[in-house]
C-alpha cells in the first residue's frame, strides 16, 4: 500500500453485489471507499469524495463509463485522478476508445481481486510519482 | 525385592522410586557398594556396556531391565541379554510390572511369556481406582456394600447418570469433558460431606473411565417418607452439581450437561445372593436415572413446540468487521431458546432434530433474525444467517425469496452453510445453490479448516465468503504454519472473487496478523460482545 488509509477510491458499478465485494476488498486493504451505482451518482459524489482513483464499470444504464471518464479527465480539479475501467471486452476498439477518453488503465471482467488490488496499487504509485515530479 | 539402579535420567528415577514403592521393594544405588539385588535397571547404551552389566547382574543372580529411548535400543538390549525393557518416559505402574516380571523370570517362577503374580497384582490395582476422579470402581465396592447390607439390613443406591451432548467433545475436545467430570467428582465429594449421608456411605464410579457415578447410602426413614426424601435428595444433588459446573466452567457448558439421578433401596433377603441383589438394585437405579433423562427429553420437546408456537427465540448478533477500517460489515445471527433448558443453540437444534421440527425451527429463526435487526442495519451492512444442508430439503426454504424475509435487496443476506450434516448429493445441492444465487442471495462456507468444512466443500460450493474456523486463527500470531495456511486461503479466495472472514479473533495480536496476511473480514470477541439480543415483543 503506497498511501495508506487516507487514499480514497470511488467504485462505480450498477451490480450491487460486485460493488460490495470490490468495496469490501479495497477497504480490507486500508483504502477509503465510496460507491456509486451509476454515472450520475458518481459525478455527484466527485466533489465530496475527491478520489485518488476511480474504478469505473463501462456498461451502465444511462450515462456509460466512457462518458463519466471523459467528464472526470476534462475537469481541471480532477485531472490527476486515475481512472481504471472495468471492461467485459478487451478488444482493440475498447482500448482506442479508452485512450481517447484519457483513461489510465483497464481491468478485464470477470475481475480477480488480487489483480484488481495490484492494478489499483500500480496506478496509485504512478499518480504519486507524477505528483512528486510536477 | 531389591532393585539396583544405574540411572541418571531424572524422570526415570522418579518413576523408579514410585514403582519400587508399589512393589514394596528397596531401591539401591551403585554407590552403595556390592550389594546383591534381584533386579538391575540400566539405561540403554552401547551393546558391550550392556553385556557387561548383564554379566554382573547374572553373576549376582539378578535380572536386567533396560530403559530404552529408541526401538534400536530395545534390539541392542535383547541382544545383550536383558530380561525386560521399557520405553522412557515410563508410567510407574508399567515399570513396576516390568520389574516384577523380570525378577520372576530370573528366578524361574515365570515362563518367558508370562508376567508373574506380583506384576498381575499391580495391573489389577490400577483398575481399582478411577484415574480421573480418584474414586474407587464398582468391583472394589461391592464387597463393602455387601457387608453394609448384611449389617444394617437395608441399603439405598443412588445412580448419577451424566449426559453430555456429544457435539461438545467435537467443539471443545475431550479434555474439556475430563475437566467437567473432575469438577463433577469434586462437587459430589462436597455434596456428600455436606449432606452427612452417614459415615458409612460409599462413593464410586460405575466403571473405570466412565462418566456415571454411584453412591451407596443409608437413608433411614419409613418407606413412604423415604421416597420423598430420596426425591428431594436427587433434586438437591442435580442443582448442586449444575451450579458447580456453571461456576467452574460456564453457563453454556453447564447447559450442555445433563445430570439425572435415580435411586433404589434394597433390603436384605436371605433367599437371594447379596451381590446379585446389589447389582440388580444398581441396574434399577440406573434405569430410574435414564427414565428421568427420557422424561426430561420429552419435556424439552414440549418446550420446543411451545417455543415454535409462541415464536419466542433469542437472536444474538455478532458483528463482522472490515479488517482495513474496522467498520461493521454486517452481523451473524445466532439463535438461542428462551426457555432455560433450550438456551444452548446446540441443545435447541438437537431437540428439534429429535422431534423432527428442524424445518419449523429454521423458518422461525430466519424470520426472527431478519426482523430483529432490519431497522438497525445500515444500507451497506449484511446479515449472515446460518443454514444447515438439511434446510435445503425444506421446499419452503428452497423457494425462499427476499420478500419472504421482509427485505428488498437479497444480496445483503449471506447464507452460511455449516456442514454439520454432510451433503450427500453434491450435484443436486449445487443446483439449489445456483437457484438461490439467481435470486441474488450469497453464500459463505462456515468453519473452513475444521472437521466440518474441508477444501472439498469449498471447491464444491464456490462460496462468496470463506469463514476460517477459530482453530486456524487462535494464536496465529505465533504460529507460522497457520499464517502460511491463511495466506494461501486468502490468495485462493481472491482468485475466486471470494472474501475471507476470520472467525474467533480474540486478541489484538491475532487481528494484526490476519490483517497483514490480507484477510478481508474478521469476527470475534476482540471487537464486541454480541451487540443485541432481543426477544421479539409480538408473538408470531
Amino acid at each position: 500500500m503506497t498511501e495508506g488509509k487516507a487514499t480514497s477510491i470511488l467504485v462505480v458499478d450498477d451490480d450491487p453485489s460486485a460493488l460490495d465485494i470490490v468495496r469490501t476488498y479495497l477497504e480490507s486493504r486500508g483504502y477509503r471507499v465510496a460507491t456509486a451505482a451509476d454515472g450520475k451518482e458518481a459525478l455527484a459524489k466527485l466533489e465530496e469524495v475527491r478520489p485518488a482513483l476511480i474504478l469505473l464499470d463501462i456498461m451502465m444504464p444511462g450515462m456509460d463509463g466512457w462518458e463519466v471518464a471523459r467528464v472526470v479527465k476534462n475537469h481541471p480539479d480532477f485531472a490527476d485522478t486515475r481512472v481504471v475501467m472495468l471492461t467485459a471486452r478487451s478488444d482493440f476498439a475498447d482500448k482506442q476508445q479508452g485512450l481517447s477518453a484519457g483513461v489510465d488503465d483497464y481491468i478485464v471482467k470477470p475481475i480477480r481481486l488480487h489483480e484488481l488490488g495490484d492494478r489499483v496499487e500500480r496506478n496509485l504509485e504512478a499518480r504519486e510519482a507524477r505528483r512528486r515530479s510536477a | 525385592m531389591r532393585v539396583l539402579a544405574h540411572v541418571r535420567d531424572a524422570g526415570l528415577r522418579r518413576a523408579l522410586v514410585d514403582a519400587t514403592h508399589r512393589l514394596s521393594a528397596e531401591l539401591l544405588e551403585p554407590a552403595d557398594g556390592r550389594v546383591s539385588a534381584d533386579v538391575v535397571v540400566a539405561e540403554a547404551g552401547p551393546k558391550e556396556e550392556l553385556q557387561e552389566i548383564h554379566a554382573q547382574a547374572r553373576a549376582a543372580g539378578a535380572a536386567l531391565v533396560v530403559a530404552c529411548r529408541e526401538p534400536e535400543d530395545c534390539r541392542i538390549a535383547s541382544l545383550a541379554g536383558a530380561d525386560e525393557w521399557v520405553f522412557v518416559p515410563v508410567d510407574p505402574a508399567e515399570l513396576a510390572i516390568r520389574l516384577a516380571t523380570a525378577s520372576a523370570r530370573a528366578v524361574g517362577e515365570a515362563l518367558p511369556h508370562e508376567t508373574g503374580q506380583a506384576a498381575e497384582l499391580i495391573r489389577y490395582q490400577e483398575l481399582l481406582f478411577d484415574k480421573l476422579t480418584g474414586f474407587p470402581t464398582l468391583p472394589v465396592m461391592i464387597e463393602r456394600a455387601r457387608e453394609l447390607l448384611d449389617r444394617r439390613g437395608e441399603l439405598t443406591i443412588v445412580y448419577i447418570h451424566f449426559v453430555w451432548y456429544e457435539k461438545i467433545e467435537e467443539i471443545f475436545g475431550w479434555q474439556k469433558l475430563d475437566d467437567v467430570l473432575e469438577t463433577t467428582a469434586g462437587a459430589l465429594r462436597d455434596f456428600y460431606a455436606a449432606e452427612r449421608l452417614g459415615a458409612e456411605s460409599l462413593m464410586m464410579v460405575s466403571h473405570i473411565a466412565d462418566d456415571d457415578f454411584i453412591l451407596f447410602a443409608q437413608i433411614p426413614a419409613a418407606a413412604e417418607i423415604a421416597e420423598r426424601r430420596l426425591n428431594a435428595l436427587s433434586h438437591r444433588l442435580e442443582s448442586f452439581l449444575r451450579g458447580r459446573i456453571e461456576e467452574a466452567h460456564s453457563e453454556d457448558i453447564a447447559a450442555l450437561c445433563g445430570i439425572y439421578v435415580g435411586a433404589s433401596t434394597i433390603f436384605r433377603n436371605l433367599k437371594i445372593r447379596t451381590e446379585r441383589l446389589i447389582y440388580r438394585a444398581i441396574r434399577e437405579a440406573a434405569q430410574a436415572a435414564r427414565g428421568a433423562e427420557q422424561w426430561e427429553r420429552a419435556r424439552k420437546v414440549t418446550d420446543l413446540k411451545a417455543t415454535l408456537r409462541e415464536g419466542l427465540v433469542f437472536i444474538e448478533y455478532f458483528p463482522i468487521i472490515v479488517t482495513g477500517t474496522e467498520a461493521i460489515y454486517g452481523y451473524e445471527a445466532l439463535a438461542r431458546g428462551t426457555r432455560r433448558e433450550l438456551r444452548s443453540p446446540e441443545v435447541l437444534f438437537d431437540v428439534a432434530e429429535e422431534a423432527n421440527l428442524i424445518w419449523e425451527l429454521g423458518r422461525l429463526l430466519r424470520v426472527r433474525a431478519v426482523q430483529g435487526i432490519l431497522h438497525e442495519l445500515g444500507p451497506d451492512q449484511h446479515l449472515f444467517l446460518n443454514v444447515d444442508p438439511r434446510d435445503f430439503d425444506d421446499p419452503s426454504f428452497r423457494n425462499m425469496s427476499a420478500q419472504d424475509l421482509g427485505i428488498e435487496d437479497p444480496s445483503r443476506i449471506v447464507l452460511e452453510i455449516t456442514e454439520r450434516t454432510a451433503i450427500k448429493d453434491y450435484p443436486r445441492f449445487q443446483e439449489y445453490l445456483a437457484a438461490f444465487r439467481e435470486r441474488g442471495f450469497r453464500f459463505a462456507v462456515d468453519d473452513a479448516g475444521s472437521g466440518y468444512a474441508g477444501l472439498g466443500s469449498i471447491a464444491n460450493l464456490a462460496p462468496d465468503y470463506i469463514k476460517l474456523d477459530i482453530s486456524l486463527i487462535s494464536n496465529i500470531d505465533s504460529n507460522f504454519l497457520k499464517q502460511n495456511l491463511v495466506e494461501t486461503m486468502v490468495k485462493f479466495a481472491e482468485a475466486q472473487n471470494a472474501l475471507v472472514i476470520a472467525e474467533g479473533v480474540e486478541r489484538r495480536e491475532e487481528f494484526e496478523t490476519i490483517r497483514q496476511l490480507g484477510v478481508h473480514l474478521a469476527q470475534g470477541f476482540l471487537f464486541h460482545r454480541p451487540r443485541y439480543a432481543g426477544i421479539p415483543k409480538e408473538a408470531a
